[in-house]
């Protein structure tokens, strides 16, 4: 059976308001993607300078009484970690003129904490042995301060290995008690202190001692007074 | 299979702007995280997005879907972070972005007058993605929320196609991956187009 066409009803557009229609949505499309590109634009950026990528880290064996000792020992210059000691070189170092001022700056940090330092020789409670990280790819690294301590404790071939790949250019300070030695006859890190990544580019005293300060303030268990 | 239902939604939100009574709104938006997400980060989002449409079923109740974005940012500079044996301290720099998407109606109540208020609900989902940045490194959350979100506004004709707008909306996201529940009152200004 055949439906007549009158009735059925169709909704009857013409080819102008369909024109209309279209060109409003076309618009309105431009809009929304002009806004988007425009809030993109204004997306936070985050750090600005060098130094707001500074990170300080801190790690302490848990067992570990500082409150019972009292010395410590501290190198004149600054080691640079590379590697090359393993391919029989000799250790290198960062510009005495730098070094200076950052053991200097260390040297408060540990004075206001209650410690007292004394050479090598004096027997000290604990060895503070700085550094700079200039690679992250060294898994294992030689005796980096046999130059220091070598004619002290001779038997020591395999100094600990610090945790985790730190950025080149990262300042490393770790303590050590003499005393106390691992399985393999090694010492071992009691407390490590890292800045990521504040030895590359140009030095920069206030950005450094800032970040050598936070570096004992985040370890109060260090005080002994 | 997904590909199609999303074109066929696609198809029919398209045409049925282009051929019925629809409310087509472009909003500025501000976000004030509350509960977890106000704890993370404590100052407003002054950088958001939304756009609604609402067919009009009645001359009073409009139904459609709501798209959005806002980010939320604060950095944190030098407080320590200290878990077990390690601290770490340094600039943080926190990220949040909210992209809510619903299927949401509208209640008009004075749809023949210059100044409409209205009430709404939308129901859906919201990306949630949260970003820790320190140093060069970021820990990266996601979650894809089941979301709520009622809403009051007001629309002001202008002309009879275009109208102000201002609402209220607040997005109660509920805990899912790796977040829990992400929740935010916007704050919302824009332009209605009605066809």
């Amino acid at each position: 059976m055949r439906v007549p066409h009158d009735t059925v009803s169709v909704d009857k557009i013409s080819f102008n308001q369909i024109y209309f229609r279209m060109t409003h949505y076309i618009k309105t499309m431009v809009v929304v993607i002009g806004l988007c590109i425009a809030l993109q634009g204004c997306y936070p950026k985050g750090p600005e300078f060098v130094e707001d990528y500074d990170v300080v880290i801190t790690y302490v064996k848990g067992d570990y009484d500082f409150k019972s000792k009292s010395t410590y020992a501290l190198p004149d210059r600054i080691v640079k970690v590379t590697g090359n000691l393993a391919e029989g070189d000799d250790p290198v170092f960062i510009p005495d003129a730098i070094a200076t001022l950052i053991l200097t700056r260390i040297r408060t940090n540990m004075q206001s904490l209650g410690w007292e330092e004394v050479d090598i020789s004096d027997d000290p409670d604990l060895l503070l042995t700085p550094a700079s990280w200039e690679s992250t790819t060294i898994l294992y690294y030689y005796d980096y301060w046999y130059w220091w301590w070598g004619g002290y404790y001779p038997g020591w071939g395999y100094p600990p290995v610090y945790a985790s790949s730190y950025s080149t250019g990262t300042l490393i300070m770790g303590l050590i008690d003499p005393s106390v030695v691992g399985a393999d006859g090694n010492p071992v890190l009691q407390w490590t202190g890292a800045i990521n990544g504040i030895l590359t580019g140009a030095y920069d005293a206030t950005r450094m001692n800032t970040a050598i300060d936070k570096t004992f303030i985040q370890s109060p268990y260090l005080k002994t007074n | 299979m997904v590909m199609k239902k999303i074109a066929c939604i696609l198809l029919y939100f398209l045409s049925t702007y282009a051929f019925g009574q629809s409310l087509t709104a472009i909003q500025y938006s501000m976000g004030f995280g509350t509960g977890d997400l106000g704890s993370y980060i404590s100052k407003p989002s002054f950088r958001g997005a939304t756009l609604d449409f609402r067919k009009l079923v009645q001359p009073n109740v409009g139904i459609g879907f709501e798209l959005g974005w806002n980010v939320f940012y604060e950095g944190q500079s030098g407080e320590i972070y200290t878990r077990d044996k390690l601290s770490f301290s340094g600039n943080q720099y926190r990220y949040n972005n909210q992209f809510p998407l619903l299927f949401a109606g509208d209640y008009y109540l004075k749809p023949d007058e210059k100044i409409n208020p209205f009430a709404g609900l939308g129901i859906g989902t919201m990306y949630s993605l949260r970003n820790t940045n320190m140093n060069v490194y970021t820990l990266e959350e996601d979650a894809w929320n089941f979301v709520l979100r009622p809403e009051v506004g007001v629309l002001i004709e202008a002309t009879p196609e275009i109208s102000f707008m201002l609402c209220g909306k607040y997005y109660h996201g509920f805990e899912a991956g790796d977040l829990p529940s992400q929740s935010y009152f916007a704050l919302n200004i824009g332009f209605v187009f009605k066809k």
